[in-house]
C-alpha cells in the first residue's frame, strides 16, 4: 500500500520542479545576435488536412536490420487544394521538425506490423531532409482504432490516386488523337501541292509542241 | 564569428559545449535530436564529436554546433581545449547517479575558466527511471551559480526541447522566441517502377517481422 505522506511529498516535489522550470534562474547575459520576427511558412498553406493524429514513427535501418525511432509527434495527411495530390507529413512534437514528408502514391500499400495491431508499415520515397530517399516506415498509434483509421484512409487515397491517373491517361490519349488529326491535315496540304504542280507540267508539254 | 572546421550557413549559428560525467546521456541526447533515435548502448565519446542541429523559430532558422565532449577522463583528448569560443553550454548529470551530480561543480568550474558569462543549462537526465537517486528538491547548484535547470529524459523526450529553447532565447535576448514548424517542401513526383515495387514489398514483409524497439505500453501523448 502506498504511503500517503510519501505520495504527497512526491506530488510536492513534482509541483516544485514544474514551478522551477518556468522560473529563469540563469544569469543575465548580453545577447549576441539580433533576430527579427519573420512570417512563418509551414509549406502546408495550399493544403487541406484530411487526417491529424498523434503517433510514433520508425524507420528501418537496413544495415542493422532493425527499426529505429524517427520521431514522436503528429502525422498529417494533406491534400493539395489545386492538384488533389495527397502527401503524408509527420512532425516531431515540441521542436516541430519534419520526420517524414512524402506523396501518397498509387503504389503506397500499408502492411500490418507483426508485433502490434496498433502499427503498420510501408515503403516511401521520403523528402524529409530535402532530398529523395528510399525508406521503410513503421508507425504506431495510441489505439487500434486510430491505426485502422489511418491505414484505411491511406489505402483509399492511394486507390483514388490510381483512378485519377487513369483519367489523366484518357485525357492524354484524347490529346494524342487531336495530334493525329493535325497530321492528317498536313498530309492534305501536301496533296494539294502535288495537284498544283500538274498544270505546270502540262504547260511544259504545250511549250514543247 | 568564424569557427574552425565548421561550414558556414546563412543564418545565425552558435557553438554549444556539452559536458558532464561519462554515461549521463550527452551523446544519447544529441542523437535523439539529430535522428530521432534513442541509443541504448553506451559507447564512450572519444575527444569530441561536433554535430550541427538546426531549429526553426518565429525569428527564422538557427543552428547549434553541438560539441559533444568526452565525459570519461581517459578519453578527454584536449579536454577544456574544446571549450574555446563556446557561446553556450549544457552540463549533464544523471539523476540515477549521485556521483554525477556531485561532479557538476567541477565541470562548471572548468567550463567557466574558459567561457566567461555564457548561458548555461544544467540538465538532470533519466527522470523516466523510477528509482532516481537525486531528487528534484536536492538539486540546488543552479541557484548558487545562476544556471537554468531542467529535468529531462532523452528516453521519453520529457523536456527534451527546453535546453535548446532556453539557450536560443538567451542568445537572442528574446524571452518570447519560440519554435515553429519547419517548412515542409513539396516532394517531387517520381515515375513508378513496377519491378522495384515488387522488391520493396518483399523487403517490407521481412521488415514487418522485426520488432519495434520500445515497449508497446509506451504512451503516445
Amino acid at each position: 500500500m502506498a504511503d500517503p505522506a510519501e505520495h504527497r511529498e512526491e506530488e510536492e516535489e513534482a509541483a516544485a520542479a514544474a514551478a522551477g522550470e518556468d522560473e529563469d534562474t540563469g544569469a543575465q547575459v548580453a545577447p549576441i545576435v539580433k533576430l527579427e520576427e519573420v512570417a512563418v511558412t509551414t509549406g502546408e498553406e495550399d493544403e487541406e488536412v484530411l487526417l491529424d493524429m498523434k503517433s510514433k514513427l520508425y524507420r528501418f535501418d537496413k544495415e542493422g536490420n532493425q527499426w529505429k525511432e524517427r520521431g514522436t509527434g503528429t502525422v498529417k495527411l494533406l491534400k493539395h487544394k489545386e492538384t488533389g495530390k495527397v502527401r503524408l507529413v509527420m512532425r516531431q512534437a515540441k521542436t516541430l521538425k519534419i520526420c517524414a514528408n512524402h506523396l501518397v502514391a498509387t503504389t503506397t500499400k500499408m502492411q500490418e506490423h507483426a508485433g502490434s495491431d496498433k502499427s503498420c508499415v510501408w515503403h516511401a520515397l521520403d523528402f524529409a531532409d530535402g532530398e529523395l530517399k528510399e525508406e521503410m516506415f513503421a508507425i504506431r498509434f495510441g489505439s487500434v482504432e486510430n491505426c485502422k483509421k489511418f491505414r484505411e484512409m491511406v489505402e483509399e487515397i492511394a486507390e483514388q490516386q490510381g483512378k485519377n491517373e487513369e483519367k489523366e491517361n484518357e485525357e492524354v490519349s484524347s490529346t494524342a488523337g487531336l495530334v493525329e488529326k493535325l497530321s492528317v491535315t498536313e498530309t492534305k496540304k501536301e496533296e494539294n501541292a502535288e495537284k498544283e504542280e500538274t498544270p505546270a507540267e502540262e504547260d511544259k508539254k504545250d511549250a514543247k509542241e | 564569428m568564424a569557427l574552425p572546421n565548421q561550414g558556414t550557413v546563412d543564418y545565425p549559428s552558435f557553438k554549444l559545449v556539452i559536458v558532464g560525467d561519462g554515461g549521463t546521456g550527452k551523446t544519447t541526447f544529441v542523437k535523439r535530436h539529430l535522428t530521432g533515435e534513442f541509443e541504448k548502448k553506451y559507447e564512450p565519446t572519444i575527444g569530441v564529436e561536433v554535430h550541427p542541429l538546426d531549429f526553426t523559430t518565429n525569428c527564422g532558422k538557427i543552428r547549434f554546433y553541438c560539441w559533444d565532449t568526452a565525459g570519461q577522463e581517459k578519453f578527454g583528448g584536449l579536454r577544456d581545449g574544446y571549450y574555446i569560443h563556446g557561446q553556450c553550454a549544457i552540463i549533464m548529470f544523471d539523476v540515477t547517479s549521485r556521483l554525477t551530480y556531485k561532479n557538476v561543480p567541477t565541470w562548471h568550474r572548468d567550463l567557466c575558466r574558459v567561457c566567461e558569462n555564457i548561458p548555461i543549462v544544467l540538465c538532470g537526465n533519466k527522470v523516466d527511471v523510477k528509482n532516481r537517486q537525486v531528487k528534484a528538491k536536492q538539486v540546488t547548484f543552479h541557484r548558487k551559480k545562476n544556471l537554468q535547470y531542467y529535468e529531462i529524459s532523452a528516453k521519453s523526450n520529457y523536456n527534451f526541447e527546453k535546453p535548446f529553447l532556453y539557450l536560443a532565447r538567451k542568445l537572442a535576448g528574446d524571452p518570447n522566441l519560440h519554435f515553429v514548424e519547419a517548412v515542409a517542401l513539396k516532394p517531387p513526383e517520381v515515375p513508378i517502377d513496377l519491378a522495384m515495387q515488387q522488391q520493396h514489398e518483399a523487403e517490407l514483409a521481412a521488415a514487418a517481422a522485426q520488432p519495434l524497439p520500445d515497449d508497446d505500453d509506451d504512451l503516445i501523448e
